[in-house]
């Protein structure tokens, strides 16, 4: 740190009435501007309730931003549920929604086909079979569904062809990863219990009226892991590979190298279960090491309830610190990694868990929105209770969004109602992902409701600051490039991310990185760490320019963003 | 009476004033040192055993969870064959070790360590099973692993979770001990708080008391002096009053009758020396002496204690009075009387007029004015006396009025049972007012008002 960033510290820094430093409110330096109506998209979750309370319908959807026609803009994918069997009123799917290039979108599910009706839950985008263009893993409660991008603009539904049919479980949270570094990307689905309409529990409340379970309910159901011949057929490694676990109950996953070993290590958010850390070995197996790392359990032993859960190097240190929602009264967790490799909780005496006491997260994602070089954290909150203000007081069903501004050295604080109304106003969130949709060089947010509606938030910047963007093609390694870390080095501030697919809940953000700079027009220097094994370094680019960063071909500017 | 009176309160009250502050230190003291230890009981025995009680739970838990899935692995129903839950019991093992060791560090009591040990032997044999029956998997002899499971395994389970319930029954015991030991220590602080607190309102009950009394004795004492002071300042006045009059009669009766004597001897002298002898301008001027002094006598006389005072009203002494003074100092005086003129005592016409006296010499000397103005009222029910002028007023010459003079005007109007107010004048200045109420009760006061025609 030179000693002007230090006097910046400083001056970022206010002493409250005790005394204690405390981040000081600075100007956001961007607005979120809901665009969703103006934007054509017109979609509303349905969790097919009609008063049967069934476990499901409370676990909302998720979303994605993929480049589905590979045509440089990113498109919208938003997953959808359907009515119950033998209570059907409509029919719905989810939707596909191309970007028209000027802030809005149109509507191409049934073009796509991909208007399929199914119980989605969440959604993974990864070109699984390297041909440039993205594949769609849809996790259902009941069958999951693969859908193979034919190139044209259309899907074909190859969950049979590829091995992956015949499953019926209630899967949520999905990710496309290389966990054996062969080129191929693989898959790994979390369960969450194992349930069906025909076995659902009756739980109450007050012991006449039916209310929705919570998971002790019923039985965990392992997480599954499948390895990608190559030939569009995967094969499930999930028992030989060591993650088979019949107890979890999981929500969200999250890749990261935990170790710096190269091989990508794994964070699994189960609900009142403990969290896994599963340790990529290197052999095809992995070893859950988060009793060790102090993820398992709250700092007081307690399986707390995991939801979403995200990686980000957010204090820029170089290891990836992490984030886990939780129920209300639980607070998130957000860990920073000690010198020990053990985690270590910090939000308790920091404003995330304070202000997070009365929240239940979900979707949660770091993500520099005021493109100053350190890592944001935003959290989609609501409650899974209908009926809660009648229970507890200060928590309510649908809940304002926490977006918790990176002041620098990874201090946060809540800034959600700065950053406009329509971002702030409470809803009864799941799903959230990032893109920079408008290729303005920021990053765009997308929340999904349950039951409700999708919502789209413009990222307008008003500080001035600079970001460069980074869309990596693999050659060797998997063409998207998932699991490359990307460290840059920019007038003393050093930042690094990781390609990734899965993260924050049932989602899926955009694969190229945004590096915000703050007022730095140029990169000094660029390493680029492949799955394969692979070092590249680029030096002294331009900042305010979007770049494709080929394996073993080097580095080519794009116009603009 | 007279001991309390001699007596100084102080030490008595600065003796309760300690003692009550030493009680509530005391009782400060006690309540923290109490509250401290019911913190220290707390950290050390109730947070303690919840934290043991967690992490107790959280082994029964992996036992269940060891449970279910012996209970997947019988049931057959995973298209995964029995090695898949190798991962999952070695996960389960990890994290029981783990618990166990925390457990441990925070358990307290020795039957509890014997079954620790106990449980940590069954564990270690039931582990030694686990491996069997993996092994036997591993070697796809799956009805032996089966068997095991179901005739070893669950049953080691069973026996352990009974195990870790005792740990955690026994656990619970120690909780409610450690309740019911706070509750008795809330008792005995809650029973010693009132104690103190007794002790505390007594002292304080006490040392009000104290207070009460003396300052009955104090206020006994003060007014017993007031009253004597007030005796002392009539008798003093009385005393200057008839010492005056004595003066100024023997002035005028003797002195003066010698001098008149003098001067007429003087002047059947001067008669009968030939007009040219040389005595006669010598007796001429001892004659002329003679008379300065004889008229010197007089004035002083009618200075110390007008005549007119004892033998007219005030009105007209206060007439006879200004000439005089305008004459002597140069500064004019207004005189005006209102209202229906009534007799007044001797002793109440004296004081009225010398505190006029006093007023008026305040107004020449410090407040700086050449004119004042002398109101004289007689109202049904009092007589009112007011000297105004508009000079410097009151606080600016107050350095210079803290004298003898105020004290003796208030003296006086005290003896009259009268009020006396110095106000401001407008626009600036200062008014003395006296008032005399009417008094029928034979105290200090005018007496019932008598029509004397005056006006």
């Amino acid at each position: 740190m030179n000693r002007r960033e230090f006097i910046a510290g400083l001056m970022a820094l206010r002493l409250d009435d005790s005394g204690l430093l405390l981040p000081q409110r600075m100007p956001l330096g961007f607005r979120l501007t809901e665009i969703t109506e103006r934007a054509g998209i017109d979609f509303r979750h349905n969790s097919g309730a009609y008063g049967s309370k069934l476990l499901p319908e409370t676990l909302g959807a998720g979303c994605a931003f993929l480049d589905y026609d590979a045509d440089g803009w990113p498109d919208i994918l938003l997953i959808n549920g359907m009515d119950w069997p033998r209570h059907k009123r409509q029919r719905t799917t989810l939707h596909l929604y191309h970007n028209n290039r000027n802030s809005t979108f149109s509507d191409v599910t049934r073009k796509a086909g991909l208007d399929v009706e199914m119980y989605g839950m969440g959604v993974a985008v990864g070109d699984y079979n390297n041909d440039g263009f993205p594949d769609i893993f849809v996790t259902c409660v009941g069958q999951s569904r693969l859908f193979r991008n034919a190139g044209n603009g259309t899907f074909i539904d190859v969950t049979r062809s590829s091995g992956l049919g015949g499953r019926h479980a209630f899967s949520t949270s999905a990710m496309w990863f290389d966990f054996d570094r062969d080129g191929l990307l693989d898959l790994f689905v979390c369960n969450y219990v194992k349930w069906s309409p025909e076995h659902d529990i009756f739980c109450s409340s007050d012991g006449e009226r039916k209310s929705y379970c919570t998971p002790e309910a019923y039985h965990g159901e392992t997480c599954w892991l499948f390895r990608n011949r190559g030939n569009g057929t995967f094969e499930d490694v999930t028992a030989q590979s060591g993650l088979f676990d019949s107890s979890s109950k999981s929500l969200g996953v999250a890749m990261l190298d935990y170790d710096r070993d190269g091989w990508t290590d794994l964070l699994i958010s189960n609900d009142t279960q403990p969290n896994k850390l599963y340790r990529n070995m290197g052999d095809g197996t992995f070893r859950d090491v988060a009793v060790g790392a102090g993820l398992a359990f709250s700092d007081d032993g307690k399986a707390r309830a995991g939801m979403g859960v995200d990686a980000g190097d957010f204090n820029n240190s170089g290891s990836a610190g992490l984030i886990i929602t939780n129920f209300d009264d639980e607070m998130i967790g957000l860990y920073r990694m000690k010198e020990n490799g053990r985690y270590e909780d910090v939000a308790p005496a920091t404003e995330v868990g304070r202000s997070s006491k009365k929240t239940l997260g979900f979707g949660c994602v770091f993500a520099d929105l005021n493109l100053d070089g350190w890592l944001d954290l935003v959290v989609a909150n609501g409650h899974i209770d209908e009926a809660i203000r009648l229970g507890r007081s200060g928590v309510g069903y649908a809940q304002p969004p926490h977006l918790f501004l990176n002041v620098g050295e990874g201090v946060f604080t809540d800034a959600a109602s700065e950053a406009g109304l329509e971002f702030s106003r409470p809803k009864v969130a799941r799903g959230l992902a990032y893109c920079d949709f408008d290729r303005d060089g920021d990053l765009d947010l997308l929340m999904t409701t349950n039951n409700g509606p999708a919502h789209l938030f413009r990222n307008d910047q008003l500080s001035g600051n600079h970001s460069v963007r980074f869309r990596l093609v693999g050659t060797k390694s998997n063409r998207d490039g998932i699991g490359a870390s990307v460290r840059i080095t920019c007038s003393g501030l050093s930042q690094s991310q990781i390609v990734k697919s899965g993260s924050s809940y049932l989602s899926q953000s955009e694969l190229p990185l945004t590096f915000g700079l703050g007022r730095r027009d140029q990169v000094q220097s660029i390493v680029i760490q492949w799955p394969s094994g692979r070092t590249e370094e680029y030096k002294n680019l331009r900042t305010g320019a979007s770049y494709i960063c080929t394996e073993s071909k080097g580095i080519t500017p794009r116009a603009g963003f | 009476m007279a001991m309390m009176t001699d007596r100084s309160p102080t030490p008595a009250l600065l003796s309760g004033l300690l003692i009550t502050m030493m009680t509530v230190v005391a009782y400060s003291g006690y309540v923290a040192v109490q509250i401290n230890g019911l913190r220290r009981v707390q950290r050390d025995l109730a947070d303690r055993n919840r934290k043991d009680s967690l992490q107790l739970l959280r082994i029964h838990n992996d036992l269940n969870s060891v449970a279910l899935a012996m209970r997947d692995m019988l049931d057959n129903e995973e298209p995964y064959p029995l090695t898949a839950w190798s991962a999952q019991f070695r996960r389960i093992h990890e994290d029981l070790d783990d618990a166990l060791q925390r457990e441990e560090q925070l358990a307290v009591g020795q039957p509890t360590q014997e079954q620790h040990e106990f449980l940590s032997a069954s564990l270690a044999r039931f582990w030694d099973a686990v491996d069997r029956t993996f092994i036997l998997a591993k070697e796809k002899r799956l009805v032996e692993a089966r068997q095991q499971i179901r005739l070893s395994l669950q049953a080691r389970q069973q026996a352990l979770s009974t195990s870790v319930s005792r740990l955690l029954v026994a656990n619970n015991e120690r909780e409610e001990q450690t309740a019911l030991y706070i509750t008795q220590v809330y008792d005995q602080v809650q029973q010693r708080a009132y104690f103190f607190l007794a002790g505390t309102l007594t002292a304080i009950l006490v040392t009000g008391l104290y207070l009460t009394l003396a300052n009955r004795t104090l206020f006994g004492k003060i007014s017993l002096l007031a009253g004597q002071r007030r005796e002392l300042a009539q008798k003093l006045i009385s005393t200057q009053e008839s010492t005056l009059r004595d003066v100024s009669r023997e002035l005028h009766d003797e002195f003066g009758q010698i001098l008149t004597a003098i001067g007429a001897m003087l002047s059947r002298m001067h008669k009968h020396i030939p007009g040219e002898s040389t005595l006669r301008p010598g007796l001429l001027e001892v004659l002329e002496i003679t008379q300065a002094t004889l008229d010197k006598v007089r004035s002083l006389s009618q200075a110390l204690h007008p005549t007119i005072l004892d033998e007219a009203d005030l009105a007209s002494t206060i007439d006879w009075y200004l000439p005089l003074l305008q004459r002597r100092t140069g500064i004019v005086i207004d005189f005006r009387t209102a209202g229906m003129c009534f007799d007044l005592e001797p002793g109440v016409r004296i004081h009225t007029y010398r505190i006029l006296q006093e007023a008026l010499n305040n107004v020449i000397r410090h407040s700086g004015s050449h004119r004042a103005w002398v109101r004289l009222e007689y109202q049904p029910g009092a007589l009112i006396l007011e000297v105004e002028d508009h000079g410097k007023g009151l606080r600016s010459a107050a350095s210079h009025q803290r004298g003898i003079g105020l004290v003796a005007m208030r003296e006086r109007a005290e003896l009259l049972g009268a009020t006396i107010e110095f106000l401001t004048a407008s626009p600036a200045g200062t008014v003395v007012r006296l008032t005399i109420p009417h008094r029928n009760d034979g105290g200090p006061g005018l007496s019932r008002p008598v029509l004397s025609g005056f006006d």
